[in-house]
């Protein structure tokens, strides 16, 4: 399918938003370590990797904006909060603990990788084309926060022990990266979102065990209550505002002029 | 910007935590497409291979296409001294080399054949050895 | 932004050293060769190039902190991209520098050390404000623009791995360099509120660019060992010249004006006036222009200056809060599990 049925392009649109504004929001937080990481060499790695996120973000609003009218740049940073329809997860500020920066990204990555694989299976080929490519590149991502996993999981006992406390903050709010978004099973009939091959959340928290157990960690996660009301629809953290506040700051000083 | 950022930190006196010293330094290789040799890139500190590896990858591997990554521990890295250990002999080299002949051959064939049977007879040769 | 080494490297030549191979020595360095780490060298050039290297080291260090500020702030993708991707870059070219500096026989971890407690300098330009997003496009215009002018001449330098290094560094910061201009060229084409905030940018930054190149020459400075031995390759002044000549007419074909300013203890400019000295020579083809206030140039690198606390807050704060992870790889059983 290269054109979608015009009742489909909103909905649609509303999916592939929450991949976008996950990558954005944890592409931003992640960027802001440039400089400031605890070794320089993982500091040029934590970039690139902070830098796939935004680029990724980009490629999905650019599809996104020509489904619906308008341009990357105004659905990245022209947009109030509620219009966002970005996880929890993702705006979680990490105050520079390199704990939180990695167990955040191991979380998403794991399930980003397989959200990507998923929407390579589309039915609407711009989109499986994109996923196809940007799933390349988020298997990176996986293989580089697993050997941090592992490595700080194993490495001293203050290390350990901060890896599980962060592990353990995050793990409430982890599952809301898969809150279910509105209109899902019609983009699913279509299979233009397509179904999942097995059981997302449980292979999310199979992958996921697996590294802990191999770290000394230990995970606890919970498939997210139905009846939660959360970021996918638009009812997001404290912790967005501030967040998109300070993105904006620059754009929205002349949000109709180049930059 | 950032809270962290903004915030004003203590900032004097002397560190409380000891020197750590440094990870082991590894000598990265980069190969720009498949089939050319490995180049030189610079080093990084790590570890061990792996985690030299993942370094180098987003250190060296992101200025231009790259295709293929090795690192090596530089402790590795056996080489010679400039002062002391001659490589290059000092004495005429010519004869193994193959620029070494191509005057006098040249010199010889012209008095036994003509200039445009000698100039087909030449498009062989490997001119980027003389 | 980049900060490439103007440090006063002060070479005490005359110390005890075997005058047959200091002459050797010296005549290979006329020859224009390259020395690598094992040659025999004098002492107190191989002090002065860990001086160097270092120095420019810390400076891309720190010089990553002023625009790191502004990541999460660029009003567009691409532009936020770029900015991650060239304070990425300085991370690279500290790193680079660091192992030049760790090859001639400091850890790295001592001279993030002596950096974060004020035993090392960085280059003094860091110590000043960019208060908004003008201040990210004047600062990869002209300050990555003096850093290019002065490392094209470091790579001429006789040190074989900080050559190799800077070689390696002025291919990065030429997109550093054109993405600033195009940062510049967007501004000053924009609306008036861009425009406005491209000449109070620049008014912040004009001066500080001067004084990139450091001080005024001691006299006679082709023949003191940190020119004699190709440390540096071109004086102060003459970068400093070559500068305006190159930024003075393009500055001003971009309609922005050339101010004498007088700022506060925040680095804002509390006062300005048209820099009546700024002309073309048609003779010599040389700008003529008001010198830089050297004063401050001095109460800066003496630490006083509106950001050195800041800086070095900064990076205090990252060297403490990322200890643990140092420490769990370093000393812990950090190694992977083998592979399923």
């Amino acid at each position: 399918m290269i054109t979608l049925p015009d009742n489909l392009k909103r909905p649609f649109a509303d999916h592939l938003l929450a991949v976008a504004d996950d990558k954005l929001m944890l592409g931003h937080r992640n960027s802001d370590w440039t400089g400031l990481a605890p070794i320089l060499e993982e500091d040029i790695a934590f970039s690139s990797l902070a830098q796939d996120e935004m680029a990724h973000a980009q490629a999905l609003y650019q599809l996104i904006a020509g489904l619906i009218g308008t341009s990357a740049d105004a659905l990245a940073f022209g947009r109030e909060s509620e219009a966002f329809r970005c996880a929890a997860i993702v705006e979680a500020p990490d105050e520079f603990d390199w704990a939180t920066a990695i167990c955040r990204q191991f979380y998403c990555d794991h399930f980003d990788r397989l959200r990507l694989r998923r929407l390579a299976r589309s039915s609407y080929k711009p989109l499986a084309d994109l996923a196809n490519r940007l799933a390349a590149e988020e298997q990176i991502h996986v293989e580089h926060v697993d050997s941090w996993i592992q490595r700080l999981g194993r490495g001293t006992d203050e290390s350990r022990q901060r890896m599980q406390r962060s592990l353990d903050a995050l793990a409430a709010i982890a599952p809301s990266l898969f809150e279910p978004i509105e209109h899902e099973h019609e983009l699913v009939a279509a299979d233009v979102y397509p179904r999942a091959e097995k059981d997302m959340f449980e292979t999310w928290r199979n992958e996921l065990e697996q590294i802990a157990n191999d770290s000394s960690l230990k995970l606890d996660l919970h498939p997210p209550s139905p009846q939660a009301i959360g970021g996918r629809r638009g009812k997001h953290t404290e912790h967005l505002a501030p967040l998109l506040e300070e993105m904006c700051e620059v754009y929205r000083l002349e949000p109709n002029a180049a930059w | 910007m950032s809270n962290v950022r903004e915030q004003s930190h203590p900032s004097n006196g002397d560190l409380t935590s000891p020197a750590e010293g440094d990870l082991k330094p590894y000598v990265v290789f980069t190969q720009l497409n498949r089939g050319d040799p490995h180049m030189y890139a610079g080093c990084v500190d790590a570890a061990d291979e792996q985690m030299a590896l993942q370094f180098a990858r987003e250190h060296y591997g992101q200025d231009q296409k790259c295709v293929n990554i090795w690192v090596v521990p530089k402790e590795a890295v056996t080489a010679t001294n400039y002062d002391t250990d001659l490589i290059w002999r000092h004495t005429d080299q010519t004869y193994r080399l193959a620029r070494g002949y191509s005057k006098p051959v040249k010199d010889k064939w012209r008095k036994l054949r003509r200039a445009e049977d000698l100039k087909e007879y030449e498009k062989d040769d490997l001119k980027e050895t003389f | 932004m980049s900060g490439s080494a103007n440090v006063g490297v002060h070479v005490d030549h005359a110390r005890d050293e075997d005058p047959a191979k200091l002459a050797e020595f010296e005549a290979r360095i006329t020859a224009g060769e390259l020395l690598e780490p094992d040659d025999w060298m004098p002492q107190a050039y191989r002090q002065g190039m860990l001086k160097m290297a270092e120095h420019h080291a810390n400076s891309e260090i720190i010089g990553a902190l002023p625009e790191g500020e502004w990541i999460t702030r660029a009003p567009s993708l691409r532009r936020k991209l770029a900015l991650t991707a060239k304070v990425q870059d300085e991370v690279g070219h500290g790193q680079m520098l660091y192992r030049v500096s760790q090859d001639l026989g400091k850890s790295r971890d001592q001279m993030l050390r002596d950096l974060i407690t004020g035993k090392t300098k960085y280059h003094n330009v860091f110590n000043y404000p960019a208060p908004t997003w003008g201040d990210i496009a004047m600062i990869q215009w002209l300050i990555d623009g003096a850093a290019i002018l002065n490392q094209k001449t470091l790579a001429d330098g006789a040190y074989g791995p900080y050559v190799r290094t800077m070689k390696r560094i002025n291919m990065e910061e030429a997109f550093h360099f054109k993405s600033g201009e195009d940062m510049v060229l967007t501004l000053m084409s924009g609306t008036k509120t861009q425009r406005q905030m491209g000449q109070e940018a620049f008014d912040r930054w004009w001066y500080p660019a001067l004084m990139f190149f450091g001080p005024p020459d001691k006299p006679h400075a082709e023949q003191l060992p940190p020119m004699r031995w190709r440390m540096k390759t071109v004086t102060n002044d003459d970068l400093r010249r070559r500068f305006i000549n190159r930024f003075a007419p393009a500055a001003i074909d971009l309609g922005l004006k050339i101010h004498v300013v007088k700022k506060d203890d925040n680095g804002m400019v509390i006062e300005k006036k048209p820099d009546e000295n700024l002309r073309l020579d048609e003779t010599t083809g040389n700008w003529s222009f008001t010198q830089p206030d050297w004063d401050e140039f001095y109460r800066v690198i003496r630490g006083n200056g509106p950001c050195n606390a800041k800086r070095l807050a900064l990076r205090r704060f990252s060297y403490e809060q990322g200890r643990w992870v140092r420490h769990a790889i370093l000393r812990g059983n950090a190694g992977l599990p083998p592979a399923a």
